[in-house]
């Protein structure tokens, strides 16, 4: 047999998804009625899933297969994202449906399931994990227990996990574990949605594909980096979810902490899942780890008026809907460059950015003049959403007598540059999972090492007392997150 | 939503044309108000229609139209005649991102000149190239493949794309874009492109079944039958692709009733026949020797096959190799 196959065109073929079956447990929840189903269903009418697939639903709600189709038909037309749907394709996808009703904790679901698969002549198996963190390592371990979730030579089995990933290191240790005890790492697919976003993966594009951009990337050009994930509501009916989680569990420790590794890894050898997830993984390592006395100094956090008023939220809740930090990276690309990591509920509009600003020219030559600027430092936007895109800020000269400066901003828009319809981050990572790509997935040792990361903030913050609120919604967070950059003399980039 | 403004007329002045080009973009900012118009450009596509008529001219600016949603360029749809009067006018398409809130325009230039003077149009056009992005020309017919008229043309192009599908002699044909590869120059051939599906069913065909083509690699056959009394040139990639591919391997080809084009392709070797057979409604109907299942074809209209030549800006390696 040839090494690889003669035939293949990687420029012009698609991703070819094998014959398989997905499982997803938690079918009725939220994410596969927003996110899963719409995503797989828009693979099929790209054509980028077999019409062969299948796709098994379990949750405890008793339904029959025609009951949970229906139910998905009404999801995804709703939740269908830039694109219309299609009803005679829908019929046809509707058939790859099917319904198991069953409790995670009953032995008896893993055997129906396993029948199923069985039944269709499945051995290869993508189990999608949308049920409560709760459950993953049991049913990772219940999967095993029927004796699924090993490949028998003849097709694959991947389990995907969705965040959180634990709840701090050791039951971020103690779940790898489990789950290690029936799926193999490179099996285990930990999905960080923000890694699947086209503008997340841009960056390393952006980065290593260009040759101007990457001798700017270090300490000696690069003032400090701000990454921002804001969002403009608040928490919309998840309020018990969050009272637990926080912000630090809910965004830092996860997404934040993926794409500041994205911003700040050194390039790969390769573009090879390991290689990228090595370098990843290794910048999360470089990551400075706050001593105690460092916490209070480099972190903020926060809560917005009325939180504990939400449905199912503690009235004394100490859950932070805000979070600040400032990181600092240990290796000779970044030392000394503060990185400014912040996010929260109801700031003034939804948004996620990196803004990397660049040192002040080194002597200003020219004389502001009246209503002109003589110094500012230039700014390199990467727009993660809304309006996707790029922009770079500097100073020109304003038309007319005289020299005076004003900032104008270079804008590169994702949206119109490539006309097509980009994948959600969904789609993107559904599909490298059921072709075994696991680039954009996180690995162990990152899991591991950003829970490291951000471990001084969470104990020091489970140990303290805080004066909530301290910030009123529609306002970009505390006081106290201004004072940190403050100390550094910089400002955050509210706009 | 397209829109596009009324055409303005102007001598063939490649500065006229670039001040018309402006003017056009200060109208469509005028004309939305607030917030104007994203303006977008990411190669300029040069397509080269032939015939006396205005009908091959009004297709190729149809193509661009629907082709300029995915790859916005600055459209040049260049009308030939012979004995033809160099005329210019510049327009836009624009048109709405699906749950977007601001239109997005790109700008294009119709020019029509002399068939004889083509040297001339090359020079005309270099001016009006987008500076630092690719040039694709675009030949629609088979003029290329008949006189020299176009040769003036190709310097521009950082990609050429040809269709041989209506060419006399397939041979010749691909004799010339092999020339035209080793002379340099990037080369794409939409006969080549309608092959893609053809082709990916092959290649999943090996998938399936790889101790099946290992056989069929050392000593096997593949027979391919075409349609029409001698192969196009479709028929002909297809053979010399499979032979690159498996080069023990003995190819044919056989003539059946039809339209011109692939029929079927049948893999025979140590073990069970392997087919690919062209079924109804645009399927393929692929028989691996233990199941049988249909494929769907991509749609093979002039733009879908042009949407995908453009989304291939650098060399394509395969292509080359079925050159040779």
């Amino acid at each position: 047999m040839p090494d690889s196959n003669p035939f293949a065109d990687p420029l012009r073929f698609q991703r070819q998804v094998p014959d398989c079956a997905i499982v997803i447990f938690g079918a009725n929840g939220d994410l596969t009625k927003r996110k899963l189903i719409p995503s797989l269903y828009r693979l099929a009418y790209e054509r980028r899933l077999p019409a062969t697939v299948s796709i098994i639903g379990t949750s405890r709600t008793k339904m029959s297969d025609d009951e949970f189709r229906a139910k998905m038909h009404d999801a995804v037309k709703e939740f269908l994202e830039d694109s219309p749907f299609d009803e005679e394709q829908w019929t046809g996808f509707a058939k790859s449906l099917h319904y198991i009703p069953g409790n995670l904790e009953d032995p008896a679901l893993y055997t129906a399931i396993k029948e199923k698969l069985t039944t269709l002549g499945r051995s290869s198996v993508l189990y999608y994990l949308s049920t409560q963190p709760s459950y993953y390592a049991e049913v990772a371990e219940r999967i095993g227990a029927v004796g699924l979730g090993h490949s028998d030579g003849k097709g694959w089995q991947r389990i995907v996990i969705e965040k959180p990933f634990g709840h701090d290191l050791e039951s971020a240790r103690e779940l790898n574990q489990r789950v290690h005890s029936v799926f193999a790492e490179a099996d285990v697919y930990r999905i960080d949605h923000y890694l699947g976003k086209e503008t997340v993966q841009n960056i390393l594009a952006f980065r290593f594909g260009n040759g101007i951009f990457e001798p700017l990337w270090n300490r000696r050009y690069v003032n400090h980096v701000q990454i921002t994930a804001a969002e403009s509501i608040g928490v919309e009916g998840r309020g018990a979810y969050y009272q637990e989680a926080g912000a630090v569990r809910d965004m830092i420790q996860n997404h934040l902490l993926q794409v500041m590794a994205t911003v700040a890894m050194e390039p790969s050898a390769v573009y090879e899942p390991d290689a990228v997830r090595d370098e990843r993984a290794k910048l999360l390592r470089s990551i400075h780890i706050m001593t105690a006395e460092e916490v209070p100094l480099y972190s903020v956090a926060g809560q917005y008026a009325g939180f504990r008023h939400e449905p199912e939220v503690d009235p004394a809740s100490q859950a932070p809907t805000y979070a600040a930090a400032t990181f600092f990276v240990d290796n000779w690309r970044w030392a000394g460059v503060p990185f400014y990591i912040r996010s929260g509920k109801k700031l003034p509009k939804r948004t996620t950015e990196i803004a990397i600003q660049y040192n002040m020219a080194p002597h200003a030559l020219f004389s502001p003049g009246e209503g002109g600027v003589t110094m500012r430092p230039n700014l390199l936007i990467l727009r993660i959403q809304p309006e996707e895109g790029i922009s770079l800020r500097f100073l020109s000269k304003q038309p007319g007598s005289g020299m005076r400066l004003r900032p104008v901003s270079m804008d590169f828009n994702y949206g119109s540059s490539f006309g097509e319809r980009s994948p959600t981050a969904y789609e993107t990572l559904l599909e490298d999972a059921l072709t075994g790509d696991a680039t954009l997935y996180t690995r162990q040792d990152m899991v591991e090492a950003s829970w490291k990361v951000v471990a001084p903030i969470l104990d020091d913050w489970a140990n303290r007392k805080f004066e909530y609120p301290n910030y009123a919604p529609g306002t970009w967070g505390p006081v106290a997150a201004d004072e940190m950059l403050a100390r550094q003399g910089h400002q955050w980039r509210n706009s | 939503m397209e829109e596009q403004l009324n055409p303005s007329v102007s001598a063939i002045d490649p500065e006229k044309i670039l001040k018309d080009l402006r003017e056009l973009w200060a109208q469509l900012a005028r004309d939305q108000g607030a917030g104007g118009v994203l303006r977008a450009c990411s190669m300029t596509l040069i397509a080269v229609s032939e015939h006396d008529d205005a009908l091959d001219a009004e297709q190729a600016r149809k193509t661009i139209g629907v082709l300029m949603h995915e790859h916005p360029s600055r459209a040049i749809v260049l009308t030939l005649r012979e004995d033809g009067e160099f005329t210019g006018r510049v327009f836009a398409e624009c048109w709405m991102p699906f749950g977007g809130e601001q239109q997005i325009c790109a700008e294009g230039i119709e020019i029509t000149a002399d068939s004889e003077q083509t040297d001339e149009v090359a020079r005309l056009l270099v001016p009006l190239i987008a500076p630092d992005l690719p040039v694709v020309l675009w030949c629609r017919g088979p003029r290329a493949f008949l006189d020299r008229s176009l040769d003036p043309l190709f310097p521009l192009a950082n990609k050429i794309i040809f269709n041989t599908r209506a060419v006399r002699h397939p041979s010749s044909a691909i004799e010339f874009l092999k020339r035209m590869r080793k002379d340099g120059r990037q080369v794409a051939d939409l006969a080549w492109t309608r092959l893609t599906g053809w082709r990916e069913a092959v290649a999943h065909l090996m998938d399936a079944s790889p101790d099946g083509w290992l056989a069929a690699g050392r000593s096997g056959t593949v027979r391919i039958q075409h349609g029409g009394a001698r192969p196009g040139t479709r028929s002909l990639y297809f053979a010399r692709w499979i032979e690159r591919a498996l080069p023990g391997v003995n190819v044919t080809l056989s003539p059946v009733a039809g339209d011109p084009g692939m029929h079927s392709v049948v893999f025979a070797g140590a073990g069970p026949e392997m087919s690919i057979k062209l079924g109804s409604k645009g399927t393929l109907e692929v028989n691996t020797g233990e199941r049988v299942y249909s494929a769907m074809l991509p749609a093979d209209s002039e733009e879908c096959l042009m949407r995908e030549e453009l989304s291939i800006l650098g060399r394509d390696p395969v292509f080359e190799r079925v050159l040779g």
